[in-house]
């Protein structure tokens, strides 16, 4: 059995995890996004990504980003710095597609500022 | 007859501890001690001991203990390396040090066709025990009657007030309130009381300096309760010493520097001197770490390392100890909450609450708690630590007691530089031609600034009769505008003539971007942020620089042009940034 | 000088003053003026690019910067006057606001209400009183954030963290990522300052060790920080002599809590409840001088933007109501007490005639308990309660009482959260 920490939401919820019989059973949770949560940690860990690229000829020097969806956890430090390698240029809005398909994880990363 | 008394207090001091402390005393009565003690506190005794001895001149304390590691720079190296760099310069005057003592002779010393400069191992003036002062212009009555500080004291404190007019600096002649709490010390005080205004207490030796002190005014409990509402408990009475002033020490120590750099006297700044040059017993240059200066005259105002530069010159006949001292600023929701500094007068009430008691103010009517005093052999060692802040604290809450510890914003440490004798050492070398010693500079340094530096003018002008004034000398500055001390309307007018006056770059202490350029092409710049901290008070306020040290970074960056990396905090590698998260 | 008049001034451009003004608008107000320091809106949150923000109201966790730009959005649609690089110096009893800028000098402004939503600060080394020498390299956490999110800058190499709230943890991840070497986080208190989830995903993730109990006492380097010390502390928080270790850093980042900005308020001597450190605020979240309402961090730190967007959106129509002349200040009011385990409550006090049908309250627990039950008790009847499984002080509750259960004559509420009996 396994313990994590639910990070769903502010609530954190202890979740214990257990593997019967082929299907992962989760006990702890109060909703069902924890419940997917705890299987997805049970068999592979995913968390969003959220970094800065170099932007040029803005006020701010950094443009914040995102990912799409959830990436594999054991990948967040290889794919943070393949981001610091990327300038982009204004204007960017927020929304547009900074990288598509991150390290072929289907996820993509995107602006999560407007910045003109 | 000196002698033999030293010989038994070194005798008495190897007998009750396990030390093996010797003396030397020298044809001119300077004692010279050796020898290693346990604690560095037994050195500092030692020292003070044997100083106090009738005949003593002064005391070279060659004493360690076993609880310090000396720190003993070689510069021997450097020294070849700056000779063989053959950059040269030419000067009359050099004054090592831009304290308060340096920056007042700089600017006593502008008024004449000398050509001056003044050498600053850090960044900025006032880096050291000036900057940690609590402004107070003491009137003058703690010091000990006969001696050099007593006679500065009271003369620098009447000079102020010119002073404070020529420079444009704020002096707050608020007075200082000395009051008891106890019954038993009615009658001792009316003694006083009595001596003072029938003049017979200036025959008494112990009391004779107390009772020159000009404009002494006796209090009685309500009188001492008007003046002070808030203070501690019910004060039975007390004097008040009207002649105490209040001021910035950092913003009378620039006025200095700015009026002596407008007058022609040169700053450098992050140069220190590792080594004077003699040429049969003449001062001929000095060396630094960039460059060896030519020059006649050497003026020593080096603080704590007065000792270590007199060594330069082979006539080192005192030794400088550290006494480090904290203060706690209280936050600005006090502001008025005290008319004056106050201190207990009574050995009974500070008994009462086992440390004494004193609070000050500053000139802005902001509250300020200590400073202590404690020994220590570190010379750099401004760390302030919980047994000092419960001291302050103590001192500060035994006449202001509803004042909590939480209110405190922010607490810092400066060091003073005393000898044994515990007097100024003001005057010509007697061995070594051209070179001033102003040593020993501590409480009342500040207060006695402009009285130390007309006596080393005069000790000049008995060297060099040639002096002139010069024809374009101006002892007038005029200070930069203060934004937050402004009207609406005259603000508007400001910010119309330059906008950069309309951008808030502090919003604690109202401090405007234009006020912060101001700083850096000040004639003294302003190249850390401290340095602007201190010349525009950005950062001084609640949020302690978390707001706007970014940006006051930025905007030294901008106006020194240079990389934002390159931009420190307090001079040396002091970087705020340490390089930019992507190439 | 110029002079105008507008309805209502929202001072501050951040979560709590970017609802407020929608709503005032919402309400029919159109003379609507946000004065912002900053060249753009959203205030801490454009610095906040982690994710988490916005899951109630907007059932996704957004970045800070995208809650933000959904109101920022919201607010242009809406043609909300905006007065950015605008910083107000003064307000005056008979509201009357000094704001300047650059561009226009000083400009008074006559306001029907004023809206305080000027947020927080960071608590300082001095308050959080570490010994020692005073380098560079000791930074607050949120200017760490700034230099690194915004400027593009390190501020560091090694760092230590003082204080477990969210925001050291979230920048020991994000130092991490940005390849500083975080050497631990260390709390003050038995338990962590932030979120439980924050633990498992800013350090348990990283492997970053926190050390609870443990603090900073020390810092080491006359210039730039060279080192701290640590050491442990007992139950009185006192150090433990003996537990002290120097930890090698060059960067000290402290994350030792945040107070409400009130530095404008003052200036209007509005009563200030010194247990929130914010203004003391009625039903809509005026304060104690009529007309000037308080919203979000000026008022309490609170541990979620949502609930700041709802105190500001609260205070947005009691403004509007307050300058269309529907708010009665008269008597009779009801006080809100913070009773067994209750550190403060929120509002701290309200006028029955004037509620809308839910009174939220906003409190926090003194210590973690488990199993209890929340009440909110009047005269001689409870008007609220609920059960919760385990309660923590980092974690602010947030209950609705309806309305109109509360009876006029009350002229207290005290809220406890008490342990459930075990039967």
């Amino acid at each position: 059995m396994k313990k994590f920490t639910c990070i769903v939401c502010p609530v954190s919820c202890i979740l214990s995890v257990d593997e019967k019989d082929n299907e992962v059973q989760v006990n702890g949770n109060q909703c069902k996004r924890g419940r997917v949560f705890g299987v997805n940690e049970y068999n592979d860990p995913k968390r969003m990504i959220t970094t800065t690229v170099k932007i040029e000829n803005a006020k701010i020097k950094r443009l914040p980003v995102i990912s799409t969806d959830e990436i594999p956890k054991s990948r967040l430090i290889e794919l943070a710095k393949e981001l610091y390698k990327i300038t982009v240029d204004t204007p960017v809005l927020r929304g547009d597609i900074i990288v598509k398909n991150i390290g072929e994880t289907g996820v993509d990363i995107i602006a999560t500022r407007t910045i003109i | 007859m000196m002698e033999k008394r030293i010989r038994k207090i070194i005798a008495d001091m190897n007998k009750i501890a396990d030390y093996d402390i010797s003396a030397s005393v020298s044809r001119d009565k300077i004692v010279t001690l050796n020898g290693t003690a346990l604690y560095w506190k037994q050195v500092v005794d030692a020292g003070h001991k044997v100083a106090n001895v009738k005949g003593v001149r002064n005391v070279v304390n060659d004493m360690i203990s076993k609880d310090i590691k000396p720190n003993i720079i070689d510069y021997s190296k450097k020294i070849k390396e700056v000779k063989n760099n053959s950059i040269s310069e030419s000067c009359d005057v050099v004054i090592i040090g831009a304290g308060i003592s340096g920056c007042a002779i700089a600017r006593n010393l502008s008024k004449y066709n000398l050509n001056v400069m003044v050498v600053e191992k850090n960044s900025d003036i006032a880096e050291e025990a000036t900057k940690a002062n609590n402004g107070n212009i003491h009137p003058g009555v703690l010091a000990k009657p006969g001696t050099l500080k007593a006679k500065l004291n009271l003369r620098g404190n009447e000079m102020y007030t010119k002073l404070s007019e020529e420079l444009d600096f704020e002096l707050k002649r608020t007075g200082s309130l000395l009051v008891f709490y106890n019954k038993k010390d009615v009658n001792k005080f009316k003694i006083l009381k009595f001596l003072k205004y029938t003049g017979i207490g200036k025959l008494i030796k112990p009391l004779s300096q107390a009772m020159k002190v000009p404009g002494m005014k006796w209090l009685n409990t309500k009188e001492v309760r008007e003046l002070e509402p808030n203070l501690k408990g019910e004060p039975i009475g007390g004097f008040l010493l009207t002649t105490m002033g209040l001021v910035e020490p950092f913003e009378v120590c620039s006025a200095l520097a700015e009026n002596a750099a407008e007058n022609g006297v040169t700053f450098k700044f992050n140069t220190q001197i590792i080594d004077i040059v003699k040429e049969k017993e003449s001062i001929k240059e000095v060396i630094t770490n960039h460059s060896t200066i030519k020059c006649q005259t050497v003026i020593n105002c080096a603080g704590v390392y007065a000792d270590n530069i007199a060594k330069m010159v082979d006539d080192c006949f005192y030794t400088i100890h550290a006494r480090r001292g904290a203060i706690a600023i209280i936050d600005k929701n006090r502001k008025g909450y005290l008319n004056t500094p106050v201190g207990l007068m009574s050995d009974s009430d500070r008994s009462n609450n086992s440390k004494g008691g004193g609070a000050s103010v500053t000139p802005e009517g902001n509250l300020l708690w200590g400073p202590n005093a404690v020994e220590v052999y570190d010379k750099e060692d401004k760390s302030v630590d919980a047994v000092d802040m419960d001291y302050i604290i103590k001192l500060g809450r035994g006449v202001t007691d509803e004042v909590k510890k939480s209110e405190i914003i922010t607490y810092f440490a400066g060091i003073r530089a005393a000898d044994y004798k515990e007097d100024f050492i003001v005057e010509a070398s007697r061995k070594v031609d051209g070179f001033i010693h102003v040593a020993g500079i501590q409480s009342p340094g500040l207060a006695s600034a402009p009285a130390i530096a007309e006596m080393v003018e005069e000790i000049l002008f008995k060297q060099n009769s040639n002096l002139e004034i010069k024809s374009d000398y101006n002892p007038i500055r005029v200070a930069k505008p203060k934004f937050r001390d402004l009207s609406h309307e005259e603000q508007d007018k400001l910010i119309k003539k330059n906008p950069k006056y309309g951008n808030i770059v502090c919003r604690c202490e109202l401090i405007t971007e234009g006020e912060i350029i101001d700083a850096v092409h000040s004639p003294i710049p302003a190249t850390t942020i401290d340095a602007i901290k201190r010349r525009s008070r950005a950062g001084m306020g609640r949020c302690q620089g978390g707001f706007c040290g970014p940006r006051v970074l930025e905007i030294i960056a901008r106006e020194l042009e240079i990389p934002l990396t390159k931009v420190t905090l307090k001079g040396e590698n002091s970087y705020v940034l340490h390089r930019q998260s992507r190439v | 000088m110029n002079k105008r008049q507008v309805d209502v001034v929202i001072i501050g451009g951040g979560p709590a003053g970017l609802a407020a003004a929608i709503e005032v608008k919402k309400q029919g107000i159109d003379n609507v003026l946000i004065i912002e320091r900053d060249s753009s809106l959203g205030g801490i949150l454009q610095q906040c690019i982690h994710d988490g923000f916005g899951l109630h109201r907007f059932g996704k966790r957004l970045s800070g910067c995208e809650y933000a730009d959904n109101f920022i959005v919201e607010v242009k649609e809406r043609k909300i006057e905006i007065a950015d690089k605008t910083i107000v110096i003064e307000i005056t009893k008979d509201k009357v606001i000094y704001a300047m800028n650059e561009i226009d000098g000083i400009t008074e402004i006559k306001c029907g209400a004023i809206i305080l939503a000027m947020g927080c600060r960071e608590r300082t080394r001095s308050q959080a009183f570490i010994w020692g020498t005073r380098p560079s390299g000791v930074l607050t956490a949120g200017t760490v954030q700034r230099y690194i999110n915004i400027e593009g800058y390190l501020p560091g190499e090694k760092a230590v963290i003082l204080g477990s709230g969210d925001i050291g943890l979230i920048m020991a991840r994000r130092m991490t990522l940005e390849g500083i070497e975080v050497k631990g986080v260390y709390e003050l208190m038995e338990s962590p300052g932030g979120l439980t989830r924050n633990i498992a995903q800013c350090l348990v993730d990283y492997n970053i060790p926190l050390h609870l109990s443990t603090t900073v006492i020390r810092t080491h380097g006359n210039k730039k920080l060279e080192g701290v010390t640590v050491a442990k502390v007992d139950k009185d928080r006192q150090v433990i002599k003996g537990s002290e270790e120097y930890i090698e850093c060059d960067l000290l980042v402290l994350a030792v809590g945040l107070i409400p900005e009130n530095e404008l308020s003052n200036q209007l001597n509005i009563n200030i409840d010194t247990r929130t450190k914010g203004p003391v605020v009625d039903e809509y979240f005026m304060t104690s001088m009529e007309g000037v309402f308080a919203a979000g961090n000026v008022v309490t730190v609170f541990d979620l933007v949502d609930y700041v967007s709802l105190t500001g959106e609260l205070a947005g129509r009691g403004a509007a109501k307050y300058v269309k002349g529907q708010l009665k200040m008269d008597k009779p009011i009801t006080r809100l007490e913070p009773g067994e385990n209750v550190s403060f409550v929120v509002p701290q006090y309200v006028r029955k005639h004037n509620l809308e049908e839910k009174l939220p309250l906003y409190f926090r627990v003194k210590q973690k308990l488990e199993k209890v039950e929340v009440t909110a008790v009047g005269n001689d009847e409870t008007y609220y309660k609920k059960k919760h499984r385990v309660v923590l002080p980092p974690e602010m509750l947030v209950e609705e009482i309806i309305s109109s259960n509360i009876k006029e004559g009350d002229k207290k509420i005290t809220v406890n959260v008490m342990e459930v009996s075990k039967e």
